[in-house]
């Protein structure tokens, strides 16, 4: 079956290609796109290519549907499929992808984790819905190269919650670049863990909106970059209802030539009272043309909130290195080991304890890389 | 001096205060005690007036008047001095600004001059010394910093420069050791009066050996379970609330 | 009611407070409506400028017709016709007296009345005051004093004319004539403003401050301020501003420059109360100033302090370029918008030399239907070995319809520097509101004590003669928002 043939679908494309013609490719004049120049890093590079994904094996009560077959989508992913905000390149994926998956969690399911794989060059999209109560882990890898734009949907239903681990390995080559749009209702909990090995250019942005009350988001990610490598995070999270609350803890090690970014904007809309909202980011160079650009941002609205932030940027504490080689530790494991204990605390987020060592691991591989000047 | 009548009070919407009645006359000085959760603190916010406690049944008459009526700084400036539990904590405010802001704003509701600065400083260090509250002490931001036992005294510091009428002694002993604790009592008692009547109210015994009272009510439930002389506090500590409560009910 | 309740009822009866919104009837000259070559020549001529300046006046009118009016600050405000205002308006015959008994006696009241008593018997104690009343400086207090100590202190228009050299040498330096769209406009037409010059060594015997004035309606004021500390020399100084209570909006749009020669420090301080606008959002000053120092020299200081408590806009952002080693930078800024009032304040620390410091404390205040943004960008260039920064920025909300906002910029190029940046955002604790209350200390009052205190770590950088002061304002500003 052709993949663009229901009328509904042509309609949500043509808004998404309209948004995106209008906004166009982001560059460093675009307020948000400020330290990821996407124009110069994809130099003409087009959307119609399509990214691949791979599900390696389907944990049993999870409905898993083939985008390429939208036309003949069943009522969920018609009534979700791009519905959520698009920034211009999640418009432009939306517009052009002809490759991605939708998954489905019933009601009050708890799943087994959920491996899936991005690979190659080119657009695609993805759509999670967890219904009331459902819970899932899903793990996700990006192993692209040359230019991928990905697309990704997840709608957090009520008292669900949804744990996501986002992998994504250095790949000196690749401009990755890759919007998440979540949002969370009421009692519902949206975990995430994002490690960035860096690429040429790397840019992840997270678009959650805490829809109902009680309704939770906890951020952490890591980036340890060296050589060239770029990576950006950039979050916005908005408190839309009262009673709703935020965490977010990213930290970056940059080595080399290496760019760390991290923009974060709390928006707490009016009447929104009671919101907690609490964010850090941290980044260490390590190279001597290094650099890390930390924006964290908080919009507020409503009086009767709690919101903090804290930003830092540095290298190692001196007092630290000067203990531990004072007890016979050499400097450069003196380095390694509060190196490890800076970015330990944010991979420490992540509550199972497989995940976590996988995660580890994946730094263990950076980190070389990274303590390079 | 007080008469409170069959006094209900709900905090969202939860009644807490379930028909309390209690009067004390000027010169007396009566205790309430009781267990956790039996509506203590209740009552000394519902007395000085704090916003969410809500008065939805019986009468609090001060002096003639409807106590209910007034804002909490009508209340002070009638002479209502609640020494708080938890001193709350003013960032950036020097506690000797803070009196002197508090003083001049009661003179001046009543109608009196108001004072200078160096007037404020001397009349507070002669009630100071007593208490051990030190001029560097009154240089530090309003309770930033300070000790449990600290705070307490200035508490009673500020009771003392006041000169209320009504003082209501909310957990006046928690988180103080013995020494701080004769210490506070002693200032407490200096403060005995004819014209002036107080409100003391404890968890323990303990206080009201240094600061002893012409009466005590026992506070269960958000009602008044039992009454009687000083001797209640040993009976109280002796065979602990669990008794008297249980034999009320 | 609840404290909280009671607290957005009292925001919303604001008053009308601000003392300083009287007219001074006097009679004025203007220039033709509009902006054209013919103004900018209209005021160089007034001036009677050396070619030079007009050059570099017209250069930068040109250069501005290009330009488009900035729109990333979060302020929204109806269009500026700029062909609809005055540019120029000055009292009658009443340029530059040589003595204060010269000044029309109708200047003299304002002033008095403003609070900025200019004869000099009865001048503040160690304050010299420059006057500026709409486009002209009409008084310079304390000149003989400090020109024995060598000290420049004057109306720009007259360094323009005696001391050249100077200005020439660095006007345009810090601020260049295209930096930003209000900035360039300013340099093709500004009127008046402070020259001050302190020699090498010279610790300034006295604070200088400039007082200025929009009195004329329909008119806007461009004044640009040059401050030069040569080496190893100190200066503090000081500036005030107040507008008449208007329905229309009037614009200022300053630059202010700094220069600090090795080893000298500026510490500049503002208390800005230019009228707000009414409760309903009506009227007001439209704010838009450019203010930069430069620490050109190794071991210099700026120090900006500012309390922003008028205007219906804010935008600007007071920075510092430690351009050379073992600088130090500081902003202390408190900012209270109240009702439709409108600020987006912060600061620049560019840090290009080794071992340079730069220090941020900003203390916003928000209430009514105000929003109140702090935007700063802390940059870490890779010469600048061992840089150190430290910001602080606290919001406070009064009621639930303002907008307390934070966009701070981090950017770093040197593996050795070290920033950190801190935020948070809040209301007036409810229970420190209560204690206040239960000590017989009235809302009001209260609110400005608590507010004084959270304020505290900014205000105790004022100047004594002029801490008191802002203490007050505070508290007034506040007034009008909190009962």
């Amino acid at each position: 079956m052709s993949s663009a043939s229901a009328h509904w679908l042509d309609e949500r494309r043509a808004l998404a290609a309209n948004r995106f013609a209008a906004l166009g490719v982001p560059h460093r004049r675009i307020e948000d796109w400020k330290y990821s120049d996407l124009r110069t890093a994809i130099d003409g590079a087009n959307d119609d290519a399509a990214a691949s994904w791979k599900i390696a094996t389907l944990p049993e009560g999870i409905e898993l549907f083939d985008l390429a077959d939208v036309g003949a989508a069943p009522d969920w992913v018609k009534a979700h499929l791009g519905t959520l905000p698009q920034n211009a390149m999640a418009s432009s994926s939306f517009a052009h992808a002809r490759t991605g998956f939708a998954v489905r969690v019933p009601r009050n399911k708890s799943a087994e984790p959920l491996h899936v794989t991005f690979a190659n060059a080119g657009s695609a999209r993805a759509l999670v819905v967890l219904e009331d109560g459902a819970a899932l882990t899903l793990c996700e890898t990006l192993v692209t190269d040359g230019y991928a734009n990905l697309g990704l949907e997840f709608i957090v239903g009520a008292n669900a919650q949804l744990t996501h681990i986002r992998m994504a390995p250095h790949s000196a080559g690749a401009v990755q670049v890759e919007q998440y749009a979540v949002t969370v209702a009421h009692d519902g909990v949206y975990r995430a863990h994002f490690f960035n090995g860096g690429a040429k250019l790397s840019r992840a942005e997270l678009q959650i909106a805490l829809a109902g009350a009680n309704a939770q988001a906890h951020l952490s990610g890591v980036s340890v970059l060296g050589g060239t490598a770029h990576a950006d995070i950039t979050t916005h999270i908005t408190h839309a209802v009262s009673h709703t609350a935020s965490t977010q803890l990213f930290k970056k090690i940059a080595g080399g030539k290496s760019r760390a970014v991290y923009q974060g904007r709390i928006t707490v809309e009016q009447g929104a009272d009671k919101s907690d909202s609490r964010q850090t980011a941290k980044a260490l160079l390590m190279g001597e043309r290094a650099e890390a650009d930390l924006k964290p941002e908080l919009e507020i609205y409503a009086d009767d909130v709690k919101c903090a932030h804290g930003a830092a940027v540095g290298d190692l504490d001196a007092n630290s290195l000067f203990y531990l080689r004072a007890r016979g530790i050499p400097e450069a494991e003196a380095r390694n080991m509060l190196v490890r204990a800076f970015l330990e605390e944010a991979v420490d987020e992540i509550a199972d304890e497989s995940l976590r060592a996988t995660v580890w691991q994946a730094v263990e591989d950076a980190l070389p890389g990274a303590m390079l000047p | 001096m007080l008469e409170i009548k069959d006094l209900h009070v709900a905090v969202d919407g939860k009644e807490i205060l379930k028909g309390l009645t209690l009067s004390i006359a000027a010169g007396q000085v009566h205790a309430i005690m009781g267990p956790n959760g039996s509506g203590k603190s209740t009552l000394s916010y519902v007395l000085a007036g704090r916003a969410g406690y809500e008065v939805t049944s019986g009468s609090i008459i001060y002096n003639g008047e409807d106590l209910n009526a007034l804002k909490p700084e009508e209340r002070a400036v009638k002479g209502v001095f609640l020494a708080m539990q938890y001193p709350v904590e003013i960032p950036g405010v020097t506690t000797l600004t803070f009196l002197k802001t508090a003083l001049n704003a009661q003179r001046r509701a009543r109608g009196e001059k108001e004072v200078d600065a160096m007037t404020v400083l001397k009349t507070v260090r002669k009630r100071a010394a007593a208490l051990k509250v030190s001029e560097e002490m009154l240089k530090r931001a309003l309770n930033v910093g300070f000790s449990g036992g600290e705070k307490k005294r200035l508490e009673i510091l500020q009771m003392s420069l006041f000169e209320p009428k009504l003082a209501i002694l909310d957990e006046t002993d928690s988180g103080l050791d013995i020494d701080a604790l004769k210490l506070v009592a002693e200032g407490v008692n200096a403060l005995r009066s004819p014209e002036r009547a107080m409100l003391v109210i404890t968890h323990y015994q303990r206080l009201l050996d240094y600061i002893v009272p012409d009466r005590i009510h026992v506070l269960a439930g958000g009602r008044i379970v039992a009454e009687g002389g000083k001797e209640l506090a040993h009976e109280l500590e002796a065979k602990g609330y669990e008794h008297i409560v249980g034999k009320a009910a | 009611m609840s404290v909280a309740h009671e607290t957005k009822k009292q925001v919303a009866e604001i008053g009308e407070k601000y003392k300083y919104g009287f007219v001074t009837d006097i009679e004025m000259e203007r220039a033709p409506k509009g902006l054209s070559e013919d103004t900018v020549k209209y005021i160089s001529a007034k001036k009677g400028e050396p070619q030079w300046m007009l050059d570099w006046r017209l250069a930068a009118f040109k250069r501005w017709l290009e330009m488009r009016e900035p729109n990333w600050a979060r302020v929204h405000y109806q269009k500026i016709d700029y062909q609809n205002a005055y540019y120029y308006a000055a009292p009658k015959n009443t340029p530059l007296k040589q003595s204060l008994d010269e000044v029309d006696p109708k200047l003299l009241e304002t002033y008095k009345k403003l609070g900025i008593p200019l004869h000099e018997q009865m001048a503040l104690a160690g304050v010299a005051v420059d006057a500026v009343f709409d486009s002209v400086s009409v008084a310079t207090t304390f000149k003989a004093k400090l020109n024995e100590a060598g000290v420049i202190f004057c109306p720009i228009s007259e360094a323009i004319r005696d001391y050249p050299d100077l200005v020439k040498k660095y006007l345009g330096t810090v601020v260049p004539v295209s930096d930003n769209f209000f900035a360039t406009l300013n340099s093709a037409v500004f009127s008046d403003g402070t020259f001050v010059y302190v020699p090498k060594g010279v610790r300034c015997p006295m604070e200088l401050s400039t007082y200025f004035r929009i009195n004329a309606s329909e008119t806007g004021q461009f004044e640009r301020t040059l401050i030069v500390a040569d080496e190893g020399s100190f200066v503090s100084y000081l500036e005030g501003c107040t507008a008449p209570k208007r329905d229309e909006n009037q614009l200022h749009a300053a630059v202010v420059e700094l220069v600090a020669l090795e080893g000298a420090e500026i510490k500049y301080s503002t208390v800005q109360n230019w009228y707000p606008g009414d409760e309903n959002g009506l009227g007001g000053i439209y704010n838009f100033v450019t203010k930069r120092g430069d620490c050109r020299g190794d071991r210099s200081k700026i120090s900006w302090t500012q309390v922003e408590t008028g205007s219906a806009i804010t935008w600007k952002y007071p920075s510092c370029i430690l351009r050379g080693d073992d600088t130090v930078g500081e902003f202390y800024s408190i900012a209270i918008a109240n009702n439709f009032q409108q600020a987006d304040t912060g600061t620049k620390m560019i840090h290009l030399g080794r071992n340079t410091r730069s220090r941020i404390i900003s203390k916003g205040i928000s209430a009514g239907k105000a929003q109140n943004t702090y935007r700063g960008l802390v940059s870490v260039h890779p010469k600048a070995s061992n840089a150190r920064n430290y910001t602080q920025c606290d919001s406070l909300l009064i009621g639930g319809k303002c907008g307390a906002h934070t966009v701070p910029y981090i950017e770093s190029r040197n593996p050795t520097a070290r920033i950190e940046h801190e935020a948070t955002t809040s209301k007036i604790a409810e229970d420190q509101l209560f204690y206040c209350l239960q000590r017989g200390i009235p809302q009001e009052e209260a609110v400005a004590l608590i507010v004084n205190g959270f304020c505290k770590e900014v205000l105790q950088q004022l100047p004594m003669e002029f801490a008191v002061e802002a203490q007050k304002l505070v508290g007034i500003s506040l007034e009008g928002s909190v009962g």
